[in-house]
């Protein structure tokens, strides 16, 4: 199936869910009597929506780099790599408010440059190091930005 | 008329002129020239990570900031494309065609100084076009009602989808709904009901457009360059370039003038089509020229023509300049930076379109004015750099890529300062990608979900204006003319595509 196919009817299917969904927009009475209610922007997205990926579903593809398929696209790349990276953004956004922003931000680099395959120890270290010292100078010295400390510093008794 | 501009124009360059903006131009060139150079990252990108930058600042200082990274940006593509054959984005394609080659051929630097010199030429032209028409546009437009924008915007999101290219107009239009379906997230601003938040307190206010355009430019580009990774290609090591190869002949300089002349006049009125933005003028600009060159001279475009360099980088400057005007007088941007652009004029409280003419001169002339100053600090400051630039190419992705990273995702969070918009991010992220693979394009979705809001409430206006009734689409002179120049975008690739069958067949 050519890989635009695929995306249409992915969209298709989120468009058929946020119209569904715009149902359970709450109305007021009074607002129930308007003709152009909170609801009626969502409704027509959602039809225009379907319609146009219902379209390109049907419709023979016309651009050649669509016409190949999502296993010919994706043939040879590094997905072990790139869903590493995603896992250890997540892990970022979840660590961030127990280690403070230093910290984490540290782990943050220091992991990317890993997972990337970097293994020289102190340029990971001088590159993780400068940058995040130059950031935290900048916000909390010129621009006075309150950068607060982890947690986990109040927890231990650290702070 | 004249009074107007001239007024305007002082205003444009007191404004300018004050050391703050004068250094933000500076670091605007420097930080686009840098970001721009990186393999993958284009100006859009480099617009997304420097906004947070602007937070603190006014808004006149900020835009002027994003401007000079925008057209830093477009030049620092052209360094790659020539040097590395690796164009950051699509404007700088037609670049790489004759640079690269003429780089191979012994003149990396031939090369690059003659981008410089067409891209300043382009962008100082188009910058004075710009002095002109759009004045004259935004005093037209003072007149428009709520029902004429909500017709601009339809026509702003139709033409970046009929500008998509063959097969691509579909997609595109696809994209835009998707944009305005996120923008429908959050609390309704007029009647105060919450739409689609789940529940989810950090959803109230919806999706933070700093975050989506980071997730869908910054964070997917990076990722992109994990995932066509080439380890032969882990970092480039450009030959490393002296000042006195950047020489261009004064024979050279007369050859190229012409189609610096003709590429800027055609960049900058591409530019001004909403939706058609510099990678159209770079591309038509290069067809203009190889189609106007002697049979002898055609033949060697491809393989290094110094027209063939001169045209395209003209014509990306130009059109730059040009995508300008949309933006500063109806508040339609002209391409996805300067949609990106419009999402930092909403955040800074500015109400784009044509009262921002009359009620922030400031930043009208202030943008403008600082273009020339920007046009002038990137030949004096990018052409005795640009040695030093090349070497910059030489930091290997394994750093480059997590800085990346970590710039986008602090970008977000010292703003809002708040962790679950990172993972929202990483959500995004992850989607933007999905959607790239199946080869669906992420600026029309930019596009939605900035104009999204502004477009839902000039319709409701207009609807209550006439009583519930959609005869403003057909009443108001101007919305219907508006309205038929939509429709003659939207087909006109259906309306090229019946001529090209029809001629095939005779």
């Amino acid at each position: 199936m050519a890989r635009e196919k695929v995306g249409a009817l992915v969209i298709l299917l989120f468009s058929a869910a946020y119209g569904l969904l715009a149902r359970n927009i709450p109305l007021s009475f009074l607002s129930q009597q308007e003709v152009f209610t909170a609801r009626t922007m969502p409704y027509g997205l959602a039809v225009i929506g379907i319609v146009l990926a219902f379209f390109i579903l049907v419709l023979p593809t016309v651009d050649p780099e669509g016409k190949k398929s999502l296993s010919e696209t994706t043939k040879g790349m590094d997905w072990s790599t790139a869903i590493q990276l995603v896992i250890l953004m997540l892990i970022f956004g979840l660590i961030m408010k127990w280690l403070g922003f230093i910290l984490s931000s540290i782990l943050f680099l220091l992991g990317g440059f890993w997972v990337l395959g970097e293994r020289r120890i102190k340029l990971m270290l001088f590159s993780a190091l400068l940058l995040v010292a130059v950031l935290w100078f900048i916000m909390a010295f010129l621009l006075g930005v309150y950068l607060a400390p982890g947690e986990i510093f109040y927890l231990l008794g650290v702070l | 008329m004249w009074e107007g501009m001239i007024s305007g124009m002082m205003t444009g360059i007191t404004t300018t002129l004050i050391p703050i903006n004068i250094a933000m131009v500076l670091f605007g060139c420097f930080a686009g020239s840098f970001i721009g150079m990186m393999p993958g990252l284009g100006p859009i990108t480099a617009v997304a990570l420097m906004i947070p930058v602007t937070y603190g600042l006014d808004p006149t200082t900020g835009m002027v900031l994003l401007s000079g990274v925008y057209y830093g940006a477009i030049f620092g593509g052209s360094t790659s494309s020539i040097l590395i054959n690796a164009p950051g984005e699509a404007a700088t394609v037609a670049t790489a065609l004759d640079g690269y080659p003429l780089a191979r051929q012994g003149y990396p630097g031939k090369a690059l100084a003659i981008a410089a010199y067409s891209s300043f030429s382009g962008g100082t032209i188009a910058v004075i076009l710009m002095m002109f028409f759009a004045p004259m546009l935004a005093k037209v437009a003072t007149s428009f009602q709520s029902a004429d924008y909500f017709a601009l915007m339809i026509l702003g999101l139709t033409s970046v989808s009929a500008f998509a290219g063959r097969g691509g107009v579909l997609k595109a239009l696809l994209m835009v709904i998707l944009g305005l379906m996120l923008a429908t997230v959050g609390t309704d601003q007029t009647s105060g009901i919450q739409r689609f938040t789940f529940g989810s307190l950090e959803l109230l206010d919806g999706i933070e457009f700093l975050l989506l355009a980071m997730a869908t430019f910054a964070l997917t580009e990076a990722l992109s360059i994990v995932l066509k990774r080439d380890p032969a290609s882990d970092s480039f090591k450009p030959k490393m370039i002296g000042f006195k190869s950047l020489k261009v002949t004064k024979k050279e300089f007369k050859f190229i003038t012409p189609s610096i002349l003709r590429s800027s006049l055609l960049g900058f009125f591409v530019g001004v089509l909403p939706g058609a933005g510099a990678t159209l003028g770079s591309f038509m600009s290069y067809g203009m020229e190889r189609n106007l060159a002697s049979k002898k001279e055609q033949e060697k475009f491809g393989k290094g023509s110094l027209r063939g360099l001169a045209a395209p980088e003209t014509g990306n400057n130009a059109a730059s300049t040009g995508s300008f005007v949309p933006l500063l007088t109806l508040g339609i941007p002209g391409s996805g930076t300067t949609a990106v652009m419009l999402g930092a004029l909403i955040a800074y409280g500015i109400e784009p379109g044509p009262r921002m003419f009359i009620e922030r001169p400031d930043v009208f002339w202030g943008v403008i004015m600082s273009m020339y100053m920007g046009n002038v600090f990137l030949l004096i400051l990018n052409l005795p750099l640009i040695p030093y630039f090349a070497r910059l190419l030489a930091i290997p992705r394994n750093i480059m890529v997590p800085v990346i990273l970590f710039f986008s995702l602090m970008g977000v969070y010292l703003i809002t300062f708040n962790d679950f918009d990172i993972q929202m991010m990483v959500y995004f992220c992850v989607a933007a990608m999905a959607l790239r693979l199946m080869n669906f394009p992420m600026a029309p979705l930019l596009l939605g979900f900035i104009l999204g809001g502004l477009m839902e409430d000039n319709l409701r206006r207009s609807l209550m204006i006439y009583d519930d009734s959609i005869s403003f689409m057909w009443e108001r002179p101007i919305t219907l003319t508006i309205n038929l120049i939509t429709v003659f975008i939207l087909t006109l690739p259906l309306t090229r595509s019946f001529l090209s069958s029809l001629r095939k067949k005779s």
